[in-house]
């Protein structure tokens, strides 16, 4: 721009940068680091004392069940992130693709209505539609079939982790693939690629930033959501947001629930980070 | 008649390790119409930037009726630009552009208005001045630009490649009421621009530069006739460079050998030393051709390897034995005397004084 | 390119499909705010205003409402200021550390809500502790962990704009004899207009639906979304549908009046 990186800021440009640093430190990276702190502290007849201990983190690290909630949480959460992309990737084809555009940015608006809906409100819905005596089973009881049990299982926990993701991954795919140069496209084709082939070699490499940073928003989200997997999933086994829940609200124990937390926080940190270094790593995709 | 307006001293400008300008020492004469010249990357805007303050020279002074500006905000000085791109303010009208400047200065709505009527008259676009720019077109947005900074009536005017973004037809247009809006009004312009032809159409004196140096500084007709060194000369018109060493001087000429056969040329005041590098300018419209091998020293053999027309003039591309380049430029009916084609063979001469010899730099 | 009918034909019936899988939800909380039955189900019951009614006539209802609006409309002004000033410093001007700096605007998002509600609670916790000013389960303690939250589309909304904005246009009005601050009063702003009332509009959206933080946080003081969580967690209660319509309708009337001004705007030509 024009100003000299070599020149001190003066009082107009610290008024605008000093803002969100206070405020950020003070309300974001205050809390968080707090909560890695806290995480050391004890609990003592329901008050919490600061202290220096590593008994909460050896509790829960030593318990089956912090484990077992572990792996439930990040294989459920792979699972949505793989039927959320798979689901997404027509739809978002078509979009991209074969629709003209102004009937995509109609689908786009369309599809961030959602956001405006209380995302409460749409798993309440799905409950009853899904439940024994709801709508589908209603329907399906028409012609013949069920009634199935849906909610309290994975399938439950999916659909709604389905709509929580799967308008943002339609969204985003859509964009990223309806960016790429078409006479890339154009060219591969006109080389005799088959459209199968074309996707496959072609499309995919090219959308692979886009698609990459989807598919790690997706399990951000899914990994930690508590309402699908509590509403809808029901008795099956808690996800880790359903374990911080239980800690926090029923038991009390902050800091308990601030290892998991924090145990959830690396866990996204390093998957995040290697998805984005797989995302923008130059790779043979060189063509 | 004319005192200086603004001083250059021993400016340079850096970028990081990067060198934008490696020194600038130039005057600005009021009232003249000053083009800055030269290929992309050369310098030229940066200048410009900072004589408007918006960047700051890293080593120098720039002064301007004598002060010291190198400290002074843009927006304390009295320099309005008109911008390559234009710069309009998308968000207001044709008169509210031009009335930004008068609304920051602090001057009062009703004499706002007043000026900017005067301008937006004068400039032949007051029917559009409720208009939103967007709805404009080229040549109406680049009289809102012009009349948005004269309006402030300043002593100098600063113009960044205004035109570049125009149509052909437009340009010449445009050309014309810039050079007579300059003349009129008697205020100092400074115009940067890529384009020769701008620059010598328009210009009083030119500063041609290259690689953030100034090549030379003259009259259109003395760059063109006397260029100062192989960079303007190269840069600068049509024109045969021919290069070699001294044979001999004798008094006001000298002998020089190249490739291409010994010549004469006129020392014009350049120190020429014997068995030294030389390089001499012959404008291609100072060549003449003949079928026939014309009396006199400085001629060569050469065969017609194309031409090009730009309406009545010609210019003839041809090669000597050697390889060496030549250019012709002709009037059209000049060279059909001659029925020419390709691959034909033909002399060229020049008078002894048509010749220029570079200053080596 | 040569496209085959049947198989557009099938990628066109796919994306309906995908739509309705994503409107049904609401659909259908929206046919079902009007069943008399409690629980719901095919075939439909009659048509009742009731949950309507009992809604409208909860005074817990209208307070946390109030309360939403609130925290919203506060949040709104909040993370837009901060995302203004940030993204007008990312715009205009490059120092060291910029990359951490915008790091710390554009990273909350990325921390899943449930963790983001744990760590405000205990902070504001422990503030109010040391300080003794009650901070948690007040109204506030939900806006200044909602504007942390939205900040970030804020920012991003703006970034965007500016960078439809001539990079020469700052540099004009200095030239014209603009201060800074004036050139922010009578330029930038003005510009960025569309783009600040978006994020108005987006952040209020976002903090008004925004449950987990504010459950966690809220205490007394509950926001309309964490009365649905309460009713939510209890029973089957049809109301939730009624609030969750009212609050869709309000939402999409929000977003219509807004895409109205700003192309009635663009048909009298005054944007850019």
């Amino acid at each position: 721009m024009s100003s000299n990186p070599e020149q001190r800021p003066n009082l107009y440009a610290l008024t605008w940068r000093l803002p969100i640093i206070f405020w950020q430190l003070i309300f974001f990276v205050g809390p968080v680091l707090f909560m890695v702190a806290m995480s050391f502290f004890l609990v003592k007849n329901y008050r919490m004392t600061e202290a220096f201990e590593f008994v909460n983190w050896s509790r829960m690290l030593t318990r089956g069940f912090f484990w077992d909630s572990y792996w439930y949480t990040i294989g459920i959460a792979t699972l949505s992130t793989v039927c959320a992309m798979c689901i997404a990737f027509p739809a978002a084809f078509a979009l991209a693709f074969r629709a003209s555009e102004s009937t995509r940015r109609w689908a786009i608006f369309l599809l961030i209505i959602p956001f405006f809906t209380s995302y409460l409100v749409r798993t309440f819905s799905w409950f009853v539609i899904l439940s024994e005596s709801g709508v589908v089973n209603a329907m399906l009881g028409y012609v013949g079939l069920g009634p199935y049990t849906m909610l309290n299982t994975n399938f439950g926990t999916l659909v709604g982790y389905m709509t929580l993701t799967l308008p943002l991954v339609v969204i985003l795919q859509t964009v990223t693939m309806a960016n790429i140069d078409k006479n890339l496209i154009e060219a591969a084709r006109n080389l005799g690629c088959s459209p199968l082939r074309t996707i496959w070699q072609v499309i995919i490499p090219l959308s692979k930033t886009g698609l990459i940073i989807a598919a790690i928003f997706c399990f951000i989200l899914s990994f930690g959501d508590f309402v699908a997997p509590f509403y809808l999933g029901g008795s099956q086994e808690p996800t880790l947001p359903i374990l911080i829940l239980d800690t926090t609200k029923s038991g009390q124990q902050w800091p308990r629930a601030a290892v998991v937390a924090i145990m959830m926080m690396v866990t996204l940190f390093a998957i995040a980070f290697t998805g984005i270094a797989l995302a923008y790593r130059k790779g043979k995709g060189a063509k | 008649m004319t005192k200086p307006l603004v001083v250059f001293d021993k400016v340079q400008k850096h970028f990081g390790n990067f060198v934008a300008v490696k020194e600038l020492d130039f005057e600005i004469r009021e009232g003249e119409f000053l083009a800055i010249m030269g290929p992309s990357g050369c310098g030229k805007t940066t200048t410009l930037r900072m004589l408007a303050g918006l960047e700051a020279p890293s080593i120098g002074e720039i002064r301007l009726n004598g002060q010291v500006m190198n400290d002074v905000a843009p927006h304390e000085r009295d320099t309005p630009l008109v911008w390559q791109s234009l710069a309009l303010f998308p968000f207001l009208t044709a008169r509210e552009n031009v009335e930004f400047g008068l609304k920051m200065r602090g001057v009062d709505k009703a004499e706002r208005k007043e000026r900017a009527f005067k301008w937006l008259d004068k400039m032949g676009i007051l029917e559009f001045e409720n208009r939103h720019i967007s709805t404009l077109s080229g040549g109406q947005k680049q009289r809102v630009a012009l009349a948005r900074s004269l309006v402030m009536e300043p002593q100098i005017l600063l113009l960044d490649e205004p035109l570049s973004a125009l149509d052909a037809h437009l340009v010449i247009r445009m050309q014309a009421v810039l050079t007579d809006l300059q003349r009129e009004l008697g205020i100092t312009f400074v115009y940067v621009t890529h384009s020769q032809s701008e620059a010598f159409a328009m210009a009083d004196r030119v500063i041609i530069m290259g690689k953030g140096e100034i090549g030379q500084i003259g009259t259109p007709k003395e760059i063109y006739r006397a260029p100062a060194n192989q960079f303007v000369a190269e840069f600068v018109g049509r024109n045969n460079i021919l290069a070699g060493k001294v044979k001999s001087v004798d008094g006001g000429t000298a002998r020089i050998t190249t490739p291409s056969g010994e010549f004469t040329v006129p020392t014009n005041e350049v120190n020429l030393v014997e068995d030294h590098n030389a390089s001499f300018v012959i404008s291609a419209d100072l060549v003449h051709i003949a079928t026939e091998e014309p009396d006199g020293g400085n001629k060569a053999y050469c065969k017609l390897i194309s031409e090009e027309f730009v309406g009545s003039m010609v210019t003839l591309f041809l090669e000597d034995a050697q390889g060496h380049e030549f250019k012709v430029q002709m009037q059209e009916r000049e060279l059909s005397k001659f029925d020419l084609h390709s691959g034909d063979e033909i002399w060229l001469s020049w008078d002894t004084q048509s010749a220029h010899v570079l200053n080596e730099s | 390119m040569k496209q085959s009918r049947s198989l557009n034909f099938i990628l066109g019936i796919y994306v309906v499909l995908i739509f309705a899988f994503v409107f049904a939800p609401i659909i259908f909380s929206m046919i079902f705010s009007f069943n008399s039955q409690r629980f719901p189900t095919i075939p439909l019951g009659e048509f009742s205003t009731e949950w309507y009614a009992k809604v409208l006539a909860d005074p817990d209802i209208w307070k946390a409402a109030r309360n939403s609006l609130i925290v919203s409309c506060s949040t709104a002004v909040i993370a837009t200021f901060l995302g203004f000033c940030t993204a007008y410093s990312d715009f205009r001007y490059n120092f060291r550390f910029k990359g951490p700096y915008l790091a710390l605007i554009l990273l909350p998002p990325t921390i899943p809500l449930i963790i983001m509600a744990l760590a405000m609670l205990a902070w504001l916790a422990m503030l109010a502790w040391l300080s003794k000013i009650g901070m948690s389960g007040q109204l506030y303690s939900i806006i200044i962990a909602h504007s942390v939250l939205t900040a970030p589309f804020a920012m991003a909304v703006i970034r965007l704009r500016l960078n439809q904005m001539d990079p020469d246009l700052e540099s004009a009005a200095w030239n014209l004899g603009g201060s800074e601050w004036q050139t922010m009063r009578h330029v930038i702003i003005p510009f960025c207009k569309p783009a600040i009332f978006s994020s108005l509009f987006l952040t209020a959206a976002v903090s008004f639906d925004e449950f987990a933080v504010s459950w966690f946080v809220s205490g007394l003081n509950s926001t309309l979304p964490v009365v649905v969580l309460e009713i939510v967690q209890g029973n089957i209660d049809p109301q939730v549908n009624a609030i969750g319509t009212f609050v869709f309708l309000t939402s999409m009337t929000l977003v219509v009046l807004a895409q109205l001004f700003f192309a009635s705007r663009q048909i009298k030509g005054i944007q850019s």
